[in-house]
């Protein structure tokens, strides 16, 4: 193998490592995640199966229980399954919604399958004269969703959301741009500014 | 070539917190492994809506089987054994579309539009990537897309180091000499 072989192979990596083919859509998180919270448990059986692929048993292990299981599930015809099977979410109404949660969990309030959902944003900084909200939604225009600053020094803002994942971030004093603190950071270089990631989900 | 790949961009606790039922840390762990995931995953199966469905298929399974996942171990082979899972079984089920390469539209994100140039040689590549065996582009796109460690390709895909040396070498070798002769050919 030569050099210029080696930087072949350098140039396929980088080309298939950034490809904008495989850029995510911004809301497929949120729509990944409603599909998890409202797939149904796996019956008893069935889990025992996914032992085979799913790796913490060996492979003979694996065999061993998935064999036991489909005895099981002949025997039983399902009836163990039916009985773990789990309420959804929507009917449950479990996901946590706390006073003091992060933007990512007062988001997960509940919505329409595409209708926006309100969610507020909370930020401490007491020594800011004014702060408005910046993000994918308003195009980062400054000024376009300020803040309210309440009695105890908080500002806050409530503000409807499609479904979906959103980038933005807080401008503090109309210069100063500063990722939440409370919420995860984003890793998008798209807009060169630093910030925070909210999920808002829909049902 | 260094077999150790960059760090874990994964904070080590969420996979925990997630397996203790915290549905944010969960959330994190998506937001964190899904662009990785779909590329991969878009790589392996060669479009876009069997990619997306096989990355949604392996978050499901990784949920449901959160208790079964070792406190000592690390999520992110972990998760590429089940994607991979998903992806070969999409693959098997969809196998009369296996010479279609169907690449999703071109998202807009930013950064300067791509030339016919970078387009051909994206598609070059990718006709290349569908000609190779299963297990060789799997085995090349973990170490060299994913810049995982031998070792952690070794877990995701059960094979011994040995054997995952010669697949990747085999997958560079005609990556080479195909893209070569399309080079040549300009």
């Amino acid at each position: 193998m030569n050099e210029a072989q080696d930087r072949m192979i350098e140039r396929v990596r980088e080309t298939l490592r950034t490809t904008p083919d495989a850029a995510p859509d911004p809301r497929a998180v949120g729509r990944l995640l409603n599909t998890v919270w409202e797939s149904p448990r796996p019956s008893a059986w069935r889990r025992l199966l996914d032992a085979w692929r799913v790796p913490a048993l060996s492979a003979l292990g694996a065999s061993a229980v998935a064999g036991f299981a489909l005895f099981v599930g002949f025997l039983t015809r399902g009836a163990l399954g039916e009985r773990l099977e789990r309420e959804p979410l929507s009917a449950t109404g479990e996901f946590p919604v706390q006073p003091g949660a992060t933007p990512v969990m007062q988001a997960a309030a509940f919505a329409g399958e595409s209708a926006p959902v309100l969610t507020q944003f909370v930020l401490d900084r007491r020594d800011a004269r004014s702060v408005s909200l910046v993000g994918d939604f308003n195009d980062w225009k400054g000024g376009s969703t300020p803040l309210t600053r309440l009695e105890s020094g908080l500002w806050t803002v409530s503000v409807p959301l499609a479904p979906g994942r959103h980038v933005y971030a807080y401008l503090i004093d109309g210069t100063l741009v500063q990722a939440d603190p409370r919420a995860p950071k984003s890793d998008d270089a798209d807009y060169g500014r630093e910030g925070s990631v909210v999920m808002v989900f829909a049902r | 070539m260094n077999d150790t790949p960059p760090g874990s961009s994964i904070d080590p606790t969420l996979p925990l917190r997630a397996k203790a039922g915290d549905r944010q840390a969960f959330a994190q762990l998506v937001d964190v492994m899904y662009p990785r995931s779909l590329r991969f995953a878009l790589h392996m199966v060669g479009n876009r809506e069997d990619a997306e469905e096989a990355v949604q298929d392996a978050f499901v399974r990784v949920w449901h089987n959160l208790g079964r996942f070792r406190d000592d171990a690390r999520f992110e082979p972990w998760l590429f054994r089940i994607l991979a899972n998903r992806c070969r079984s999409l693959m098997e089920k969809r196998r009369r579309h296996a010479m279609v390469i169907q690449y999703g539209e071109v998202p807009e994100r930013g950064g300067p539009p791509r030339t016919n140039d970078d387009r051909d040689w994206t598609e070059e590549i990718y006709r290349v990537l569908a000609t190779l065996p299963v297990e060789q582009r799997e085995a090349f796109l973990l170490r060299h897309v994913e810049d995982m460690a031998y070792e952690d390709i070794a877990a995701v895909t059960g094979v011994g180091l040995s054997a995952l040396r010669m697949r990747v070498k085999r997958a560079c070798d005609v990556l080479r000499a195909r893209l070569s002769e399309v080079i040549r050919d300009e």
